[in-house]
């Protein structure tokens, strides 16, 4: 594994926060899922419904949705606590917003979503099938991301048993389980429905808490000017635009999660569920504007926490993950912190949600269609993926932390080298081919596999800047493009009609 | 001719990237392999865009200003940020950070914000999704599943 991204993941316990106001809000938190997940149980009728919420939402809850699957508990929790540890270079993980939205636009939002509608698409696999007519493809890429699903769910899944713990005392085992239940009662049985509603819900909270927690860091900073005036004197390098990070490391986080996010299927698979296509025309201002918003949170508290701990006011953190907490009990009104711990639990919730129902589909429609069958009833058999996968995630967490943090960066890293080349660049070249697209695919999956693996063993370790996961999507784009142009003679032979005319329209 | 310039360019821009990742094996890393990396970045970024914008042996149109505007954008703050002074105790501050951090993180983070997605809107209509490319979509989508039914008789 690469360790210039473990700090990335939240694997250590947070400080106890079992204080009646902020049970209460969580208790509250927890019944509007509750009710929004019951609501949505009676309107999933069919397959369609459960993965793809029959076409039918609309362009605020699609692109809220989306910017709450985006987001983590990382932005609440780890986020912060990295800016405090190493400085400004971590916003180098965030920089990429100001691209990435209209980026994924152009290059996927229209394409995925009119291909749904010729096709009656579902799945992101179902996409990569359709472009490139091949079940070895599909099969493929629903290999990785089943993959990726179970790595990366059960890093979040540790994450919300953390919080759990924190706030209800619950220990991490038992966290673990009820934050697992409480999710896959309103996943398996409203599905995507209940998952895009409960994420506008989600996202509003985690918006807001970001807002709120912002203001309080100003006041506290002294000021916009207060934070340079503290901090520049004591730790200069710490307000260096690469914070106390190489250069190129911090490029890196730009390539990573900038282009990496073009295949992050939980996210991209939204563009099915758009009800009217043409109201992609406000999709990038408004998915933009909500993660600017909901990374103010982590700007803020990271600056913040090192100019109070320069400043004498708060001792130095043991662990850069309590940056969040120290900060919200200490300088922020309990009702307000109340509010944050649920949106840290809300973040993890609409992430862990969107794997159930990515993978579900993986594992019910993608990999039996890959074989060339096909499931009677994918609703059911939705359902039932859908716990199974939550078990078994909930089972890798139980894990040990540096396994759980392996599987997590090893997830993402998957997303991006097996999907980006193939969905972002594949649906917008005719040149593209099949063969380029099941080596592009292949090739994601071995280098990440073997590179991350060996580094986890410590059989050797990169330079400064250097990832597994960047290297993975560095040769999956490679191989994709050199595949591609030696087999470029079969190149139309993989392309019908009717989505020819999607990738020119 | 427009998507073939915008798949050129970023297989340049992967080599690039690729060319910045083999210098950090080189003693601990060189000050090219940084610049190959922004080089590589910026273009990437801007050809993933314009692939995604020409359609039907168009071009990009109007959507070369805000296109060409990114690219300057991120290549200008990348730029800045290696080239300007480090930062010092009595740094001048800029809506709260010294000039370089305030460059790359109000320049690269935040004025792509305020011109993108509004570019994409105002030629949205035109140039992504009009309402007859979309009733040809859906005539399409209509013939096709005519066709799985009668398949699935």
């Amino acid at each position: 594994m690469a360790p210039a991204m473990w700090p990335l993941l939240q694997a250590g316990s947070l400080p106890p926060l079992a204080q009646p106001m902020i049970i209460g809000v969580a208790l509250l938190y927890f019944a509007v899922v509750a009710a929004i997940g019951v609501w949505a149980t009676r309107q999933t009728k069919s397959a369609s419904d459960f993965f793809v919420a029959g076409q039918g939402i609309g362009l605020w809850t699609m692109a809220i949705a989306a910017m709450a699957a985006t987001l983590s508990g990382f932005a609440f929790i780890g986020g912060p606590g990295l800016l405090y540890n190493v400085g400004l270079g971590a916003v180098f993980i965030i920089l990429p917003i100001g691209v990435t939205g209209t980026l994924g636009a152009w290059t996927m939002a229209k394409r995925l979503r009119l291909l749904g509608e010729v096709r009656g698409l579902i799945t992101v696999p179902d996409a990569i099938a359709a472009r490139f007519q091949s079940r070895a493809a599909r099969g493929l890429s629903a290999v990785a991301m089943l993959v990726a699903i179970v790595g990366y769910m059960a890093t979040n899944i540790l994450a919300l048993g953390l919080v759990i713990d924190a706030i209800f005392g619950t220990g991490l085992t038992a966290g673990l389980w009820i934050g697992m239940a409480i999710t896959l009662a309103y996943s398996v049985s409203g599905g995507i429905l209940a998952g895009v509603y409960t994420d506008l819900f989600q996202g509003g909270v985690m918006a807001l808490a970001s807002i709120l927690v912002f203001i309080y860091t100003i006041k506290v900073g002294g000021g916009p000017a207060g934070f340079a005036g503290t901090i520049l004197p004591a730790d200069a390098p710490f307000l260096a635009p690469w914070g106390k990070m190489t250069p190129l490391a911090a490029l890196s986080f730009f390539f990573v999660f900038g282009i990496g996010s073009l295949g992050q299927p939980h996210v991209v698979h939204k563009f099915y569920m758009l009800r009217d296509p043409r109201k992609l025309k406000w999709y990038p201002m408004i998915m933009s504007a909500a993660i600017v918003i909901s990374q103010l949170l982590f700007i803020g508290v990271g600056l913040a926490v090192k100019a109070l701990v320069v400043r004498g006011e708060l001792p130095p953190l043991a662990r850069a993950d309590d940056a969040t907490p120290a900060f919200l009990l200490r300088f922020t009104p309990l009702l307000l912190s109340a509010i944050v711990f649920s949106g840290v639990a809300a973040a993890i919730m609409s992430t862990v949600n969107s794997f159930m129902s990515v993978g579900a589909a993986a594992l019910t429609h993608d990999l039996p269609i890959a074989f060339g069958r096909k499931v009677g009833n994918e609703l059911l058999w939705g359902r039932i993926s859908t716990v199974a996968i939550s078990l078994v995630a909930t089972f890798v967490a139980g894990m040990s932390g540096t396994l759980v943090a392996f599987l997590g960066i090893f997830g993402w890293g998957l997303f991006a080298s097996t999907l980006v080349p193939a969905l972002a660049i594949g649906l917008n070249w005719t040149g593209a081919t099949r063969a380029g697209a099941i080596a592009s695919i292949s090739t994601g999956l071995v280098v990440t596999l073997v590179f991350e693996t060996l580094a986890f063993m410590k059989v050797f370790s990169f330079p400064a800047g250097v990832t597994a996961t960047a290297l993975a999507l560095v040769s999956s784009l490679l191989v994709f493009f050199v595949v591609s142009w030696f087999t470029r003679h079969t190149a139309a032979s993989t392309l019908s009609d009717d989505v020819r005319f999607v990738m020119e329209v | 001719m427009t998507k073939r310039m915008a798949i050129w360019a970023t297989v340049f821009a992967t080599c690039c990237i690729a060319l910045a990742y083999l210098s950090a094996f080189i003693d601990g890393g060189t000050r090219w392999g940084v610049w190959c990396m922004v080089l590589g970045l910026a273009t990437m970024v801007v050809a993933l865009m314009a692939l995604g914008v020409s359609r039907r042996g168009g071009g990009v149109g109007a959507l070369a200003v805000p296109l060409a505007f990114t690219f300057v954008v991120l290549v200008g703050g990348f730029a800045a940020a290696l080239l300007l002074p480090s930062e010092t105790a009595g740094a001048r501050v800029y809506l709260g950070l010294p000039l370089r951090a305030a460059l790359v993180l109000y320049g690269v983070g935040l004025l792509p914000i305020l011109v993108l997605p509004l570019s994409y809107a105002l030629t949205f209509d035109a140039m992504t999704l009009s309402e007859e490319d979309l009733r040809r979509v859906q005539a399409l989508g209509a013939a096709h599943a005519a066709k799985q039914g009668r398949a699935g008789h």
